[in-house]
């Protein structure tokens, strides 16, 4: 269906593609992976028409030469997007989103016919195998309807017959039963014929749903292989060029259970109904729960993004709700999710990035003294690992994967008692996921402790010692490591936690 | 350059988050820049030197002459300082536009102090900042408490105060009695530079160090850059935001001592109608040096301007008053197209030199 054959790109001077060829059968999916860096987004943003590929590459699509680099002649030829950051209106409805692109069903004098477009819309979700009210402004969905909105809004008109889907990182914020929908989708448009490209970090899900795979790795293509043919372990040697050292968890070690340093009290607000916990002194306590269950608002209510009832205390001291700084203060720090929204200052470098929140020790007499703050930042970019041309390189120059040990470093820097995760590896590469997740364990070695709220159970099994698993805004259970906690048991306790007997106020009224 | 400062406005900064590797123009660092790109950061600067020549030429023995310096310095410092008090809020990605009507209200009671009461003029001088200040404060409720977009509340205030300018003024010039010491300042030289524009330099530096060198300034850029990341940093983001209305509101007061020294009387059209060209300035400035609001861009775009005026002036006699509007107004719009097209300009060079890489 596709070719694409000696795609190279360049920025400054520096390889992001080299020569890559990549073929994409008929009514196949074919998935793309490798590292953060290897040049898979850039691929398809050349694909996209986003970036202009360098001479020499040349591609065809249905046998008829395609013009790389041109959003128009991609579309033309029925390839269709659907990229990490979703490109989803919040404020507009589902319907609006839907149509943009398409032309609504008009009445007389030019009036847009709600009612058609609406139900235009909903044919639309329906084929994407969603349930959603089309009416809702898309912001009030949680992340997996999105993910699926998205989809359903790339889906060509039937009329136009096969085509190519690209999915990039549809999965990295979703958790399992969202995945499993997704994929159902996914196998749906690939039986009607069409071909769906998809780009993900998670190696089981490549092994689940696409039929081949093609593996890049700094700018290059290492191979093509049938998934059926390859297996986990030759697949991420491909990908990273040598043996991953996966860390089997961290050893125990020897924790005051007197010594409580994060205390919630019946905390609620948004999803969150009411969780009562504590986090001892270098102790990591994960939170699991399916999308809905409060586990993606409790790090946001915890740090004081969002407003929240119930008592918040750090070391002994009670957190006002609402106030970040005063968290800080306490000793509590956050590593935001949704990096680009909630952490990352895109107008500023590397150095301003990692230093904010606590610039007093570069101040001298009122006055900021930047050799001795980019010192210190290039320490961070050496003991991290941190890719990047130094401390006054642009933050967005960074990939996913650095950008978020620059934003760990700016949270651990502050010396805090607790550090709150959202999500942490999102989105990022298996190395960088093991980087930070090899820093992570190193601070709390030394005497940190954590609340990390992840959508990923490997990595909740690999560093907490206990986790919680929420569901409707409150507790159902909680694994312990040692007795019961792995990837395995987090994503089967998600499932299948018993509804909770709803207090009598949320019961509807009787009759 | 807006990009830098309102990020949450301007469609398309998604896209410049989710770029990889370099392909931001904002690379101050990059030993790779193009030269176009050089010579936009720069084009205030290469623009004043073109005029220099240029008038230089034309009419050698009136416009290269110590008094037009003076003249044309002197005769901007006002916007200027205008300038800077607009440039303060807008690093913080806030807008001030009432800092003409603040002007404005700022000369007005000075003069109407001074003619009916007996206060010492330093005196004076103190009640019109701190009636600008307490402006400023209003400005902070209106958009942090109340949360109206700053470009709406500034508007609205601004008008309020034009009503107060008014009122108090009761639509009539006024002018002020001042001591003789008080409009010397405003006519003398220190060391053959005038003593507003010694002032003007000494405004400057504060604002660039406060706004490049303390922590801050960084805190004011990291607000304008994402106000909710840097609330979850920790920034005591409100407090920003009022200290930079109440730091404008006080910058645009000193405007007014300024105007009142040079000039002395109040009349109507004082302040408001320098907003444009200050606004001009600033926009302009952002785009040269480092890329985002900063106070010798918008010093260098002001005078460079400034100057190409005066030389237009100069040359082709007192017909040309409609030149200056033009002036700015061509001057900004090309300044802001150029800082947008510089995007595609890297993308381009960056091609181009790539191509050179692989065929080498």
């Amino acid at each position: 269906m596709l070719t694409i054959s000696s795609l190279s790109k360049s920025f400054a001077g520096q390889l992001a593609l080299d020569r890559v060829d990549l073929e994409v059968q008929q009514g196949e999916v074919h998935a793309l992976v490798g590292q953060n860096g290897s040049g898979k987004s850039t691929l398809i943003k050349v694909l996209a028409g986003y970036h202009q590929p360098d001479d020499g590459a040349s591609a065809t699509m249905h046998d008829a030469p395609l013009e790389l680099g041109s959003a128009v002649a991609a579309h033309a030829a029925g390839i269709r997007f659907v990229h990490q950051d979703l490109g989803l209106v919040l404020e507009l409805s589902g319907i609006e989103n839907l149509m943009l692109g398409r032309s609504y069903p008009v009445g007389l004098g030019g009036r847009i016919r709600w009612s058609a477009a609406r139900e235009q819309a909903q044919a639309l979700v329906e084929r994407a195998g969603l349930t959603i009210d089309v009416r809702r402004p898309v912001g009030e969905l949680g992340l997996a309807d999105r993910t699926g909105l998205a989809i359903a809004r790339a889906l060509p008109d039937a009329s136009l017959g096969s085509a190519l889907v690209v999915l990039d990182e549809p999965t990295a914020a979703l958790p399992n039963t969202d995945v499993e929908r997704l994929f159902e989708t996914v196998r749906h448009l690939r039986e009607a014929g069409n071909s769906i490209l998809i780009v993900s970090h998670h190696l089981e899900e490549i092994f689940e749903i696409s039929d081949r795979i093609t593996v890049l790795r700094d700018g290059k293509k290492v191979a093509t292989t049938d998934a059926a043919s390859a297996d986990a372990d030759s697949l991420v040697r491909m990908m990273v060029g040598h043996d991953l050292v996966v860390s089997g968890g961290r050893t125990a070690g020897q924790r005051d259970e007197a010594d409580v340093v994060l205390d919630l009290a019946d905390v609620a607000g948004g999803t969150v109904h009411g969780v009562t916990a504590q986090v001892r002194k270098g102790e990591v306590l994960g939170v699991a729960g399916l999308t809905g269950s409060g586990r993606e608002e409790l790090a946001a209510i915890v740090t004081g993004r969002l407003p929240r009832t119930g008592v918040v205390r750090v070391a002994g001291t009670e957190i006002v709700a609402g106030s970040p700084s005063a968290g800080l203060k306490a000793g509590l720090a956050l590593v935001p999710g949704e990096r680009a929204r909630y952490g990352i200052f895109s107008n500023f470098n590397v150095r301003e990035n990692l230093t904010l929140g606590s610039l007093g020790r570069h101040t001298f007499k009122g006055r900021l003294a930047r050799r001795s703050e980019a010192r210190e930042v290039q320490e961070y970019i050496s003991s991290m690992g941190v890719v990047t041309r130094g401390p006054e390189a642009p933050i967005t120059s960074l990939s996913g994967g650095n950008q978020q040990k620059v934003l760990v470093a700016r949270a651990l820097r502050l010396d805090p008692a607790v550090l709150v995760l959202d999500d942490p590896t999102a989105g990022i590469d298996v190395k960088a996921r093991d980087q930070v997740h090899t820093i992570v364990e190193a601070a709390v070695d030394g005497g940190m402790s954590v609340l990390l709220a992840s959508t990923d159970s490997g990595e909740l099994a690999r560093l907490s010692d206990r986790v919680l698993v929420l569901r409707q805004g409150r507790v159902v259970r909680e694994l312990v490591r040692g007795a019961d906690l792995s990837a395995a048991a987090i994503d089967q306790a998600q499932v299948a936690a018993p509804l909770l007997e709803l207090p009598s106020e949320l019961r509807p009224a009787a009759p | 350059m807006l990009r830098n400062s309102q990020p949450q406005t301007v469609a398309g900064e998604a896209d410049v988050v989710s770029t990889p590797a370099g392909t931001r123009p904002a690379s101050a660092a990059s030993p790779r820049q193009p030269l176009s790109l050089i010579l936009g950061r720069y084009s205030a600067v290469f623009l004043w030197i073109g005029f220099l020549i240029l008038f230089g030429i034309l009419k050698p023995d009136i416009f290269l002459t110590v008094s037009t310096f003076r003249l044309t310095f002197g005769e901007g410092v006002v916007t200027a300082v205008l300038a800077l008090a607009f440039l303060v809020p807008l690093a913080a990605g806030t807008y001030d536009l009432s800092v003409g009507a603040l002007m404005g209200l700022s000369l007005c009671l000075i003069n109407w102090f001074s003619l009916n009461t007996d206060l010492p003029i330093a005196v004076v001088c103190l009640i019109a900042v701190a009636v600008c200040c307490a402006s400023g404060v209003l400005s902070g409720v209106l958009v942090v408490r109340f949360r109206v977009n700053s470009l709406i509340a500034t508007l609205g205030v601004s008008q309020v105060l034009s009503a107060v300018t008014l009122k108090i003024s009761d639509n009539r010039q006024v002018i002020g009695k001042f001591d003789g010491t008080f409009e010397k300042m405003g006519s003398s030289n220190v060391l053959g530079v005038p003593v507003v524009v010694a002032l003007l330099l000494v405004l400057a530096v504060v604002v660039w160090a406060v706004l490049e060198h303390t922590p801050v300034g960084r805190h004011l850029f990291a607000v304008g850059g994402n106000p909710e990341a840097a609330r979850l940093a920790g920034l005591p983001t409100s407090k920003l935001v009022y200290g930079s209305f109440v730091a404008s509101a006080g910058i645009a007061a000193l405007a007014g001592i300024v105007y009142s020294m040079r000039v002395g009387a109040y009349s109507a059209e004082a302040g408001p109608g320098l907003l444009f060209p200050a606004l001009a300035a600033v926009f302009f400035g952002a785009s040269q040096f480092s890329g985002r609001p900063n106070v010798w861009g918008t010093l260098v775009a002001y005078f460079a301007l400034a100057f190409g005026i005066k030389g237009l002036q100069l040359a082709f006699g007192p017909g040309t008053f409609w030149i200056q509007p033009l002036f700015q107004g061509a001057a900004l719009l090309i300044a802001v197209a150029l800082a947008s097209r510089q995007i595609t300009q890297t993308r381009k060079s960056r091609r181009a030199q790539a191509a050179q890489a692989t065929a080498a």
